[in-house]
């Protein structure tokens, strides 16, 4: 076979060589970005932080979410033998907090923004395929939860529940889906009038089917750029709602730690919040630039033409 | 072709002129008008509103009329997409070479059960006019074309695949393009990959949508020839809807003209063309440029827009921008308030109108003047004679103005010639 006919296709041309050459498309255009890749590498080097945690500061016991106390070295700072980053007012080791809370800010974005896709995703898809007064019924929910600040209400169901990390995971979820709701409402409406669901219906296909096949592919594009920003904004309203004290005391935890070292900021003692500070800003900003590329590469406008 | 609709709703076929497939009865499609916070009723627009016609097996009905007249809407209650408000939709699920009986209340597609249903869903396709919209973006020609196949447990694996290759080189494609997404191909190509799917099912009727008004005039030849071949082969039965007069006289076996949702005429493509009874009809094909025509002289068009279809005209609805229009055409309350709406000077001192019915009512203004030139604007050439004519009462006293108007002729498709109907009270003449 000719290699010069751009138009004949490889003898060994697949559904699942096209699929995958389209996301290896995909992901060149991902990659062409180099903010994008600066993310990328943000996020890798923090997950592989989060990874390989216990060889990088040996875990506590019983507990290695717990900060380990060295009362013997309150207060030390950066540099100090045994204690790289210093330590915090109750002898707790910065180095072990950063590497630690990874894991518990790993652990806030996928719990958070997973359920809450989940979450908006059904309710969107129901207000949109239904529509009537089912549709009204849950847009007007939505209309309350997005009434009030997003951070004032966290803070609000948090304090309900009690100070505690998984208490903020949970305030964060019922909070968070409201906006992927709405995306997904839009998105159904838009895409279930394109032509090729009214081909799907007359070929015959079920609406399942159809939902599955034609509907929810076309729809869910913004909803993973959305999901891929909030992955960075969910740990920084994760780190408030710690910041103000409604997470235990003493987790290894970037925003508690924050919180538990900036009485020391007065006092010159800068490293204890500084820190577990610059590993939340690097974390949002990572996958903000991610998300960023993520929507230009995955522009209708510019997609696959 | 003569058929009736007894009270029952049964369709009863007086003249066996051919083999009917499908049976469309008074169906009508009035979309809900919804106004203010509690999203109430206020009016509906009147997209399709009592139109009834038959196709038989392996003929070309071509549907022609402006947009905005009914015709997608009508589409979309053939191939049920859209249920519709009143009326029927028959099918005949009988299958090619089944004797032919008359289309009953078990053919109606609202009524029928599961397993008729599905018949009637495998053999009416459609095609749609944007072929770029009608293809899903994510899935490969081969998933587009052979999903009918799977949807309908016809074939799978490998089997499945021959099939679609089949279907692809019978539309001018082939084997080379099963693993390509729609974005990948040129619009006629597309346009030929949605015919593709239709046939899939092998269908005995195909709703064209407007097939060739996205594509160059070369494409759409291609496409046009490619699907008069597949009706050769196969005895397809074409519903094929357009705006492009051209389009219909190469295609259509029979033409039915729409206005505002109801028929103004039908009959044979030929007679439609040579002998048009329908001013309608006949402005519409004086609007066709032409090669031959005189390019000094210009093009005749239709005055105004069309109506709004929430409050369509009574009696013909054409009667408004009807060239040859008669007193008894249906002039009526809204006429004058049109008319009035043409004058600001004017409408803007309209108070109220207080209709006892269509056809009389009392028009208030706030100053008696102003009543008085309306009065004198009526009496005078500025209103069209024939409404003047109609007029059978005009009375003014005091800023009101009485006004009744004669009750105009009933307007229904007649007879013209053999299998030729126009709804025109000088149809014929």
């Amino acid at each position: 076979m000719s290699v010069t006919d751009p138009n004949a296709a490889p003898m060994r041309e697949t559904a699942f060589s096209v699929r995958t050459r389209r996301w290896r498309e995909l992901s060149a255009t991902i990659l062409s970005n180099p903010t994008t890749v600066i993310g990328l590498v943000i996020i890798v080097a923090l997950l592989a932080m989060a990874v390989f945690a216990p060889w990088l500061a040996s875990p506590n016991t019983p507990d290695p979410y717990q900060m380990p106390r060295d009362w013997g070295a309150v207060r030390m700072p950066p540099g100090t033998p045994g204690h790289v980053l210093g330590t915090t007012n109750q002898g707790g080791d910065v180095f072990y907090g950063v590497v630690w809370g990874s894991r518990t800010s790993l652990q806030l974005s996928i719990v958070v923004v997973s359920v809450t896709v989940c979450i908006g995703i059904a309710i969107g898809s129901i207000a949109g395929l239904v529509g009537g007064w089912v549709d009204e019924a849950l847009m007007r929910i939505v209309d309350v939860f997005l009434s009030i600040p997003e951070l004032i209400f966290a803070l609000a169901v948090a304090a309900i529940l009690g100070p505690s990390f998984s208490n903020i995971i949970l305030s964060l979820c019922i909070v968070f889906w409201v906006k992927y709701a709405r995306i997904m409402r839009a998105q159904i409406i838009l895409v279930r009038q394109a032509d090729y669901v009214k081909a799907a219906t007359v070929i015959g296909d079920s609406k399942f089917n159809i939902f599955r096949r034609d509907i929810l592919p076309n729809a869910v594009t913004p909803i993973a750029v959305q999901a891929t920003l909030d992955m960075g904004n969910i740990v920084l309203v994760g780190a408030t709602l710690s910041f103000i004290g409604l997470s235990e005391s003493g987790i290894a935890e970037w925003g508690v730690l924050v919180s538990e070292g900036q009485a020391g900021i007065a006092s010159g003692r800068w490293w204890a919040s500084t820190f577990p500070g610059l590993m939340i800003f690097l974390w949002a900003l990572a996958f903000n630039l991610v998300g960023d590329g993520l929507r230009d590469a995955l522009d209708p406008r510019t997609e696959g033409r | 072709m003569n058929v009736k609709v007894d009270t029952d709703g049964t369709v009863a076929h007086q003249d066996d002129a051919g083999d009917v497939l499908l049976s469309v009865r008074n169906l009508r499609k009035y979309f809900p008008i919804k106004d203010g916070v509690l999203q109430n009723v206020v009016g509906h627009v009147k997209a399709v509103d009592g139109v009834s016609f038959d196709i038989r097996r392996g003929e070309t009905v071509g549907l022609v009329g402006e947009s905005g007249c009914g015709k997608s809407t009508l589409s979309g209650c053939v191939s049920g997409l859209t249920d519709p408000t009143g009326g029927s939709v028959h099918f005949n699920t009988r299958g090619r070479g089944s004797a032919h009986g008359p289309l009953d209340e078990g053919d109606r597609i609202d009524r029928m059960d599961r397993a008729t249903f599905a018949k009637y869903r495998r053999n009416v396709q459609m095609v749609f006019q944007d072929n770029f919209a009608s293809l899903n973006p994510r899935q490969l020609v081969v998933d587009i074309v052979g999903r009918p196949l799977r949807v309908h447990g016809i074939a799978s694996g490998t089997a499945l695949q021959e099939k679609v290759v089949e279907l692809l080189e019978q539309v001018g494609l082939g084997r080379q393009h099963l693993y390509r997404y729609p974005h990948q191909f040129s619009g006629g190509q597309r346009q030929r990959i949605s015919i593709a799917r239709a046939l899939a099912l092998d269908p005995e009727l195909i709703v064209l949508d407007e097939p060739t008004s996205a594509l160059d005039v070369s494409v759409q030849a291609q496409i046009l020839n490619l699907l008069n071949d597949l009706q050769a082969e196969r005895h397809l039965a074409y519903l094929f809807i357009t705006h492009d007069l051209s389009v219909v006289r190469h295609m259509a076996d029979r033409t039915i003209t729409m206005y505002l949702g109801k028929v103004v005429e039908e009959g044979p493509t030929q007679d439609l063309f040579e002998t048009p009874e329908h001013p309608y009809t006949k402005v519409l094909l004086a609007a066709k440029p032409d090669l031959d025509d005189d390019p000094d002289v210009p093009i005749q068009t239709l005055a105004g827009s069309i109506p709004d279809p929430a409050r369509p005209p009574s009696g013909c609805r054409f009667h408004t921008r009807c060239p040859v229009a008669t007193s008894t055409c249906g002039w009526e309350i809204d006429d004058i308030v049109r008319e009035l709406e043409t004058r600001e000077d004017l409408f803007d001192k309209l108070v109220g109108v207080d209709r006892k019915s269509d056809l009389e009512a009392t028009l208030t203004f706030s100053d008696s003047a102003a009543a008085h030139a309306v009065w004198e604007a009526i009496r005078s050439d500025s209103v069209p004679e024939t409404m003047r004519d109609a007029i059978e009462t005009l009375d003014v006293r005091d800023g009101a103005l009485m006004v009744r108007f004669a009750k105009p002729s009933a307007i229904e498709l007649r007879e013209v010639g053999t299998g030729h109907r126009a709804a025109c009270i000088l149809a014929g003449e």
